[in-house]
């Protein structure tokens, strides 16, 4: 069987590729897609701790589940939010987004 | 599994309220699908009386004898009453402000009623999640509906970059947050009730492992942005200028309050084996949201941005509380709650009144109101007074409570720095203040010589001024008759198991792995009496 | 899974590295169009990873609503807000990246650091395998059925509030009718525009 470590890895691999793209990204578009890459990080942990330490209850793939789910309406809410802004400012530069000072 | 037992096995009576909440949000969405624009005479008043009922239903519970429900995924203590009942309370009074507000601004009122209310019933499961599901599902329904709330005037681009960065950043710290839950999940072998889980981390039995620090860390991230404690508070200075102004007054106060009850219930109860570690993550941010929240709030010149300081600075003030941890400390924070409650959304009032006549917030666009609106400028000083803490004002009466239970329990630093900042934030509330009553007409600002004639029989405005009317009162009275609130606050601490045992494992802080082993099993088989 | 142990670690290796490449490809690609189409890479390899994890459903699920629903959405956004805008390149920007890097490598090491020092405890039972789909109904109608009904409400929200956003309202709201109102302007009038990406581009009030 694989060790369970390597799967955590390649989590915590995907997690800090996400984190990376979130700080730097300028485009915010790409922001809302490192979002779901650090929420896909998180379920390959749950299915993996769901396969190796509960195998016989499967809750960690319920609360993928979950997690899914929500992510979906996250992106739909992130994306409504994205086309009101680009209308009324014409841009999806994050640094141009400063009418409020940081 | 047989599902006709399952149905008596719920106590789905304990989400009462919550349904009561659910129904209330269906008629109005729905009635608003049907009336149209009619609607808007009719379902204020309907969401008013819906939270009301939500109320009334959450004092019929009080120290119910089965609190847990849905086969343990929803606390329903005490605790989570009282939390739950200021959330409700914040909800009712953002009402009556934002009838006005949202007419003027020409967008529809049912829809934002609706989406207030989703955020409402995420605080309320919030506050009584009791699994790391729920948990997640509860903070990302009110997460969710806030930055909905907060991008609502889509045509003011303010509010969309306001909504923008609470998106990404919020989103950004419940996938942090959510990277701990998973950590913890896998660290207690696949739990995902909090007691079992710590329960599982004391049979391991080893002193503070890296995983679980680990997982404490990334978990307090998400904690404290909801929360907004120094050093992750960056969004809310640009939320709360940006966002429509009863939008912030429910932030301030509904999301914070729902923030300090998931910090409470999930630190205490998952945590106790890291105990000294987040003790002293949060006096840090106590210190940092106290010291860097009151000293910012100096350099303000709009009065949405100093009301968002002056926020993290008193959620410094309430984590004095929840670092001691003795039974004085919980119920002195419950009490503060309650007790900002009413100034803050007192205050917020006040702030939406002026920008509705005027059409700003700039502090010094205040300057010479006395002259022009009596009434508005009381209400406003004595909201703005009770949050610097000056007597015989309520804020004065939880400011002293919180340091009292902070100095008896030996966390004298935190009281001395709370008590230095208290001080230097009277001044910048004393500022406004002073700003407002100046006698010169030539001091007056343009916004005030330009001020409208003072009327309240414009549509909206009557429930403003009863809603201020009564926020002002309870501030200046919730301090002199606090017996009751006071009372409230140290019966939802008593009796709640779940502190108890904590408080009962803090006064014994030298032998911390033994007690600890035989409080976890009386707390669940309290818990599942 | 019946798969022999060899054939596991090489379909492993061969996702892992899928998912670690596209990930960087997201993040790293200037064009928006490639991100967004890596981006469904990611989440099949993903959801390979998943069938390696014996866990069908949850693969069938995340292929239907990751790539099915989420990066389509994607890539109408950028259909949507399509432009091709050049970025006025940050002064001292690349510090910003390489610091930005070295906290990522950072956390990554402690991470794994965590990850590799913990002893977690494996379970000897065998795991469910397609008998999941049933488990996963059971949880969702016994001891998850609170977040199962509150989820509900919180897609419903979500869908009436995007809508709202996203919707461009062609008619203009009527001014309103009282006479007296004349007093009370907008409640936010904003105090300066600054004009984003091209000139004279300033929001319509």
């Amino acid at each position: 069987m694989i060790p369970l470590e390597f799967y955590l890895l390649l989590a915590a691999a995907l997690f800090c590729i996400g984190i990376y793209g979130l700080v730097t990204s300028r485009n915010v578009i790409r922001v809302l897609m490192s979002i779901e890459l650090l929420l896909n990080a998180v379920n390959i942990n749950l299915m993996a701790f769901s396969n190796y330490l509960d195998p016989a209850t499967a809750t960690g793939q319920v609360f993928t589940v979950f997690v899914i789910s929500i992510a979906a309406a996250e992106a739909a809410v992130g994306l409504a939010i994205v086309l009101a802004i680009y209308r009324n400012r014409d841009t999806v530069d994050m640094e141009e987004f400063n009418l409020l000072k940081w | 599994m047989d599902f006709t037992n399952l149905a008596s096995q719920l106590n789905a009576g304990i989400i009462l309220p919550e349904g009561i909440v659910v129904a209330t949000l269906l008629v109005v969405l729905v009635g608003d699908l049907i009336a149209g624009r009619a609607s808007t005479r009719w379902t204020p008043y309907a969401t008013m009386a819906g939270l009301s009922l939500a109320i009334v239903a959450l004092i019929y519970q009080w120290d119910t004898a089965t609190p847990l429900s849905f086969l343990g995924s929803f606390m329903g203590d005490d605790l989570s009453i009282v939390f739950r009942g200021i959330i409700v309370l914040s909800a009712i009074a953002t009402v009556p402000m934002s009838i006005r507000y949202i007419e003027q601004s020409g967008t529809s009122l049912a829809e934002f009623l609706v989406i207030m209310m989703t955020a409402t019933l995420g605080g309320m499961f919030l506050s009584g999640a009791n699994d790391l599901v729920t948990i997640f599902v509860a903070l990302e329904t009110l997460s969710i509906s806030s930055y909905l709330l907060t991008g609502y005037m889509k045509r003011d681009p303010r509010s969309n970059e306001a909504a923008l960065k609470y998106l990404l950043i919020g989103a950004a710290s419940s996938a942090i947050f959510l990277y701990g839950m998973s950590l913890l999940y896998g660290l207690s072998g696949g739990k995902m009730k909090l007691l079992e889980i710590s329960q599982s981390f004391v049979a391991a039995d080893s002193d503070a492992p890296i995983g679980i620090i680990v997982a404490l860390v990334f978990v307090i991230a998400g904690i404290a942005f909801k929360i907004a404690a120094v050093p992750f508070h960056q969004w809310t200075p640009d939320v709360y200028e940006g966002s429509p102004t009863p939008v912030v007054a429910f932030l301030s106060v509904g999301s914070k309050t729902a923030g300090f009850a998931l910090a409470i219930r999930l630190l205490v109860a998952v945590f106790p084996v890291v105990s000294e570690q987040w003790h002293f993550v949060f006096t840090a941010l106590a210190i940092l949201s106290m010291v860097l929240g009151n000293v910012v709030a100096l350099a303000q010149t709009s009065m949405k941005r100093l009301l968002a300081y002056s926020s993290i600075a008193q959620a410094g003030f309430l984590m004095i509380g929840l670092v001691v941890g003795t039974e004085a400390g919980y119920s002195s924070m419950i009490f503060y709650l309650l007790i900002y409650l009413f100034m803050n959304l007192g205050g917020f009032t006040c702030v939406i009144l002026f920008s509705l006549r005027t059409g700003t917030d700039q502090i010094s666009e205040y300057s010479g109101l006395y002259q022009k609106d009596p009434l508005l400028t009381l209400c406003l000083s004595i909201c703005l007074l009770s949050l610097g803490g000056i007597p015989p004002l309520a804020g004065f009466f939880g400011k002293l409570y919180i340091f009292w239970a902070g100095w008896q329990a030996g966390a004298y630093g935190l009281v001395l720095v709370g008590l230095v900042t208290s001080v230097i934030s009277i001044y910048y509330y004393i500022r406004v203040v002073k700003m407002m009553v100046v006698k010169e007409p030539q001091e007056m600002s343009d916004a005030i010589s330009n001020y409208p004639e003072v009327r309240w029989d414009l549509p909206g405005l009557r429930p403003l001024q009863v809603s201020l009317i009564l926020a002002v009162v309870a501030t200046s009275l919730a301090g002199i008759l606090s017996n009751p609130l006071f009372t409230l606050a140290n019966n939802s601490v008593s009796h709640t198991p779940l502190l108890q045992a904590a408080i009962d494992q803090q006064q014994a802080p030298k032998a911390v792995v033994p007690p600890v082993a035989t409080i976890a099993p009386a707390v669940t088989s309290v818990a599942q009496r | 899974m019946t798969l022999a142990e060899g054939v596991q670690l090489v379909l492993f290796g061969l996702l892992a590295a899928l998912v670690i490449g596209t990930a960087l490809g997201v993040v790293l690609l200037s064009n928006i169009v490639y991100s967004a189409f890596l981006l469904g890479g990611v989440f099949l390899s993903i959801s390979g990873l998943y069938v390696l994890l014996n866990a069908g459903f949850v693969a069938a699920a995340q292929i239907l609503i990751y790539v099915g629903a989420v990066n389509v959405l994607i890539l109408f956004g950028i259909m949507l807000v399509n432009k091709s805008q050049p970025f006025t390149p940050v002064r001292r920007g690349w510090i910003r990246l390489i610091a930005t890097g070295g906290v990522c490598l950072g956390l990554f090491a402690l991470l794994s650091t965590m990850i590799l020092g913990t002893s977690w405890q494996l379970s000897t039972e065998t795991p469910v395998g397609d008998g999941a789909t049933v488990l996963i109904g059971m949880h969702f109608f016994s001891d998850f059925l609170l977040p199962f009904e509150l989820a509900s409400v919180l897609l419903l929200m979500a869908l009436v509030g995007a809508i709202i956003l996203a919707r461009r309202e062609f008619v203009p709201d009527e001014p309103p009718t009282d006479a007296i109102s004349d007093a009370l302007k907008l409640p936010e009038r904003p105090r300066e525009l600054v004009p984003a990406g091209r000139e004279g581009s300033e929001s319509p009030e």
